[in-house]
């Protein structure tokens, strides 16, 4: 599981604008609400639109996806406890190289 | 590899935290150079000030606004049309300069009579523009002069004229940054809200980061026309005054440049709820992906995919008759800061160009961890580079052309290596599908170009060949 949770993290790596937002919390936000999304389409599960901001995560969750289906043809072929352990996974490495351990020293100031 | 100290840099070691070559397995929490910091004593800077990321880069954009520059005539001369960002009204924004020309007498007495007077002159002698922008330079802040206060007196005099005040001298950051974000967060706090525009689709947004060089916000909007969105307001290519009073009416930010206007976008979503969306503008695979996600947002898929299609059809043939001829060439770029984060897997990916060193004069940590994470191993990345310093990587990586501003571009050319413009372009625009064949067929012209090889005759020794 490792090693898919490290193919997903370096597409996402070299892909993905929402993983550097400015501030911490901001990067937060990102991780949570696309990843999330992300899993809940992998699983076939019903996304909540309510909000412009659930539509945005939607919007970068959709073409993630797709990406990551016609990349890693195994994530097909997994099943929705796996894929959703993964995807924690992933959040979890993200958080780690983005936010706990980024050596950026802007992203804890309270002002844009 | 890790951090680097250059051979030219051993009487200024500081400079080894500015650069950095990344080898197999590292990540940005390894190594991570420092920057958006002060440029060292010792080392030649080729970057600009803070008052001229605020007037070049954004507020000069815009079309309808008289951009006043309170100083000596040289800040405004230095920073006008030096940038090609041309406007569907005749480019009246790069037809004219305005500067309240401060002289001795105005330092040594003041210079808000003077300041009045100049916009009083302009008003007068353009009656169609009501609207402007007031930059403060080093000369007038330093003197304490308050052009706030002047220009409310001159609304007050003059109801039907619109006003916006930059107070953002050159010392007042390490870089052109500042200006940025000085002129960003002005704007939001005391601009936007205050017009409402009307709405004539159920689908708007804010294209963000984009200063149309050579026409590239006309070229996307041809896209969002196709697609039946309104964009609310351009930030700030081919943009009126008045569009960008009424961001808030938008319903997503969509972010190119993230890193001069990534804090408007910031602030439109804490204070108005609007969310942020950020794209690559530049690069076919980009260019898709980008469209996709607004597509997703808006629930108008179908819709992108006909347009991707007919894009596809029209250019992709003419980008892989370039990538057929570019795959394998080596690429420098040395800007300002996020195109090197928005090109180096563009090129790769869509001319099979590796980009093998990169340098940014005003970038912050987080444009150095997108860049390293997108690019490659063995890639040079540089902040705030000398001149000593490109002299040196030039030698390491061999670059077949270099994409950078003027300033290096001049270095480089007395090295025989082609240049490109990397800022304003060489013949745009670059973005979009039709705009990155332009940026192929740049390259190709450029490392082909027979003039190189003519440059290396001594016409003094023999007689040229050709």
């Amino acid at each position: 599981m490792n090693e898919k949770i490290e193919q997903l993290v370096t597409f996402i790596q070299q892909n993905c604008l929402w993983q550097f937002f400015s501030r911490t919390w901001d990067r937060e936000e990102n991780i949570e609400g696309i990843l999330t999304k992300a899993a809940e389409l992998l699983t076939g599960k019903q996304s909540m639109l309510e909000t412009t901001a659930d539509k945005c995560f939607h919007a970068d969750a959709r073409i993630l996806v797709s990406d990551f289906k016609s990349q890693f043809p195994w994530i097909k072929e997994t099943s929705a406890d796996d894929v959703k352990a993964i995807l924690a996974g992933v959040k979890e490495r993200m958080r780690q190289l983005t936010i706990t351990g980024s050596k950026n020293e802007e992203l804890n100031i309270q002002n844009y | 590899m890790a951090m680097k100290l250059l051979n030219c840099d051993t009487t200024i070691p500081e400079r080894e935290r500015h650069v950095y070559i990344k080898e197999s397995g590292e990540d940005t929490t390894q190594y991570l150079p420092i920057s958006n910091a002060p440029t060292l004593p010792g080392t030649l800077s080729e970057r600009g000030c803070a008052f001229c990321g605020a007037k070049l880069v954004i507020g000069g954009v815009l079309k309808d606004t008289i951009q006043m520059i309170h100083g000596p005539f040289g800040c405004a001369y230095d920073t006008w049309h030096t940038k090609r960002y041309p406007s569907d009204n005749d480019n009246f924004q790069l037809k004219y300069v305005w500067s309240t020309d401060m002289k001795e007498k105005n330092i040594v007495f003041g210079g808000e009579k003077q300041l009045k007077q100049s916009m009083i002159e302009a008003f007068d002698e353009m009656p169609n523009i009501k609207r402007m922008f007031v930059y403060t330079t080093c000369a007038t802040a330093l003197i304490g002069d308050d052009p706030k206060a002047v220009a409310k007196k001159v609304m007050a005099e003059r109801p039907d004229v619109d006003i916006f005040v930059v107070e953002c001298p050159g010392f007042a950051g390490v870089s052109q940054s500042k200006g940025h974000h000085v002129l960003n967060i002005g704007w939001i706090n005391e601009k936007v809200g205050t017009i409402d525009k009307e709405i004539t689709s159920p689908y708007t947004m804010n294209f963000i980061g984009d200063y149309n060089i050579q026409g590239d916000t006309q070229l996307l909007q041809q896209y969002w026309d196709r697609l039946g969105i309104q964009v609310i307001s351009h930030f700030t290519g081919n943009a009126n005054y008045d569009d960008l009073r009424s961001m808030h009416q938008a319903q997503l930010n969509v972010m190119n440049c993230a890193r001069s206007a990534g804090y408007i976008a910031n602030e439109l979503k804490k204070r108005y709820g609007i969310p942020r969306l950020d794209i690559d503008s530049w690069g076919f695979s980009y260019m898709a992906s980008g469209l996709r996600k607004v597509g997703a947002f808006f629930g108008i898929e179908d819709k992108v995919e006909e347009l991707i299609a007919d894009e596809y059809a029209k250019w992709k043939p003419k980008l892989d008759w370039y990538k057929e001829r570019l795959t394998g060439k080596k690429m420098a770029i040395w800007t300002g800061g996020p195109r090197l984060w928005h090109w180096t897997r563009a090129v790769e990916d869509d001319l099979g160009v590796q980009v093998v060193a990169m340098s940014s004069k005003f970038g912050h940590q987080e444009d150095f961890e997108k860049v390293i994470a997108r690019g490659r191993e063995g890639t040079v990345y540089i902040d705030d580079a000398n001149e000593l310093e490109f002299f040196e990587v030039i030698d390491m990586v061999k670059p077949d052309v270099i994409f950078t501003g003027p300033r290096v571009g001049e270095l480089v050319k007395k090295l025989h290596i082609p240049y490109i413009n990397g800022h304003a372009y060489h013949n745009g625009p670059y973005m979009g599908f039709e705009g990155f064949v332009n940026l192929a067929r740049d390259m190709y012209n450029a490392v082909n170009s027979p003039l190189w090889q003519l440059a290396k005759n001594d016409v003094r020794q023999k007689e040229l060949s050709v």
